[in-house]
């Protein structure tokens, strides 16, 4: 064993190594809101659309939720180019992110939906709601209420994924840390401190989440 | 095009991808088990109740908090880099098994918490009550109506883990996606190569996922028929 575990060494690139936290929280929230759109489009076509869109949104799910995103992403970015296609890591990053995410995230979406009962929807009728009346009273709170705790633990999922967008280029957290280690070897004290970058980010996010859940829609979220 | 597939799809080529599909399947085989096992003790250690057992307790919880807080690539670099420092000389692909290992067995531990909570607190307390030590209430009154919620979703976690798998390439590890990189490499074209390796990972995934389905719904199905709660 002749590796003596030097922090100082990197002490100066510290701030740099962590300011990747920005790049990675900001493609979570993009690519999360994009997929949850996407998502929500697919999992109504799965339930309300014909037999051509439900039967498509379903091919779609299956592709999306059984394809490795890391497999994906290098399927975008390096297998493209033979198209003439030219994609940016950030723009690789973003299209695989958010078609992968969208399959699970309409999953998710779709057993929301498909909680709510028939005879809540009957009762808001009799009770003479428009349907936007019921849409705002009835169902989205009870969508909300059901999949919040999904939701928010995909939510997490995500931001740990993004840490395959290193590896087409992407200077995000891990991304900073491996370009750090490339200059000056210091591996371990690098990638321990992207990790417990990752503990503190991840845990924060379940902390603000639980507490938006709480106080916006009456979930009641664990964190631990 | 036709000349690429052609050059792709040669005997040789094939089952170079076939062995790289084989590790793939091994490594999350064993991590599976291991996570099944790992994912257990952790559950078991953190239900652990008295004073005494606290620190047990704490280092289980910190332990699984920490594994799935941390991208699966970070995990993957840290063990490569430990692994080296302590033996220069190891095989790279017991680096992919010890982080799959650490990775299946936080994730398998909620999991089997999950399962374990599911079984009613008044037969536990009765069998505590009839004076049954801990390990025989967990053997013969819990784990039978447990892994009734654990298997499904045990599965379903199969199926992530053989995705994570595939960054283990990245780490230089022998498996399918590091089999697609390295035919890349060749000078064979990026787009089939890489199209080829999805198709083989989805020709497990798919399968594996159905299989989850499967039991997710037989098992609850039989759960009602036997119910006697």
């Amino acid at each position: 064993m002749n590796y003596n575990l030097q922090f100082g060494q990197i002490a100066a690139d510290i701030p740099y190594i962590l300011s990747g936290a920005w790049p990675t929280l900001w493609i979570t929230f993009v690519t999360f809101f994009l997929a949850s759109g996407l998502g929500l489009f697919i999992a109504m076509a799965r339930l309300k659309g014909g037999v051509a869109a439900s039967r498509l949104a379903g091919l779609w799910i299956t592709l999306t939720t059984n394809s490795p995103l890391f497999v994906v992403l290098f399927f975008l970015f390096n297998g493209l180019p033979e198209w003439g296609i030219l994609l940016s890591p950030i723009a690789a990053t973003l299209i695989a992110f958010t078609a992968i995410s969208s399959g699970y995230l309409a999953e998710i979406q779709r057993g929301g939906i498909q909680s709510v009962h028939r005879a809540e929807l009957d009762a808001a009728e009799t009770l003479g709601m428009s349907r936007i009346q019921t849409l705002r009273f009835v169902i989205a709170p009870h969508v909300i209420k059901t999949t919040y705790p999904a939701l928010s633990n995909f939510f997490i999922f995500m931001m740990l994924g993004t840490s395959m967008a290193s590896l087409v280029g992407v200077n995000e957290l891990t991304g900073r840390a491996i370009e750090v280690t490339s200059r000056n070897f210091r591996s371990i004290e690098v990638f321990t401190i992207v990790a417990l970058a990752y503990v503190a980010l991840s845990l924060l996010a379940s902390l603000s989440l639980a507490l938006a859940g709480r106080i916006f829609f009456r979930v009641k979220a664990r964190i631990f | 095009m036709a000349e690429d597939l052609a050059n792709l799809f040669t005997a040789g080529n094939m089952q170079f991808l076939l062995r790289g599909l084989g590790m793939t399947l091994l490594l999350t085989l064993i991590g599976g088990v291991t996570g099944l096992i790992g994912g257990f003790l952790l559950a078991y250690a953190r239900s652990s109740k008295g004073r005494l057992l606290a620190p047990m307790r704490w280092c289980a919880t910190v332990f699984v908090e920490v594994f799935r807080r941390i991208p699966f690539l970070v995990t993957l670099f840290l063990v490569l880099y430990t692994v080296q420092m302590i033996l220069p000389r190891a095989p790279l692909f017991w680096v992919a098994v010890i982080s799959i290992c650490l990775l299946c067995s936080a994730y398998m531990a909620e999991i089997v918490r999950a399962g374990l909570e599911s079984v009613p607190t008044p037969q536990i307390e009765t069998a505590e009550v009839m004076n049954m030590p801990r390990w025989r209430i967990t053997w013969m009154i819990v784990l039978p109506q447990a892994w009734k919620v654990i298997l499904p979703s045990a599965v379903s976690y199969m199926v992530m883990f053989v995705k994570d798998t595939a960054l283990a390439s990245q780490a230089g590890v022998f498996e399918l996606m590091f089999a697609g990189k390295a035919l890349v490499n060749r000078g064979l074209d990026p787009l089939l190569v890489f199209a080829t390796v999805l198709l083989a990972y989805f020709a497990i995934s798919w399968p594996l996922a159905r299989f989850g389905h499967w039991l997710e719904t037989r098992l609850a199905h039989r759960h009602l028929e036997g119910g006697i709660r």
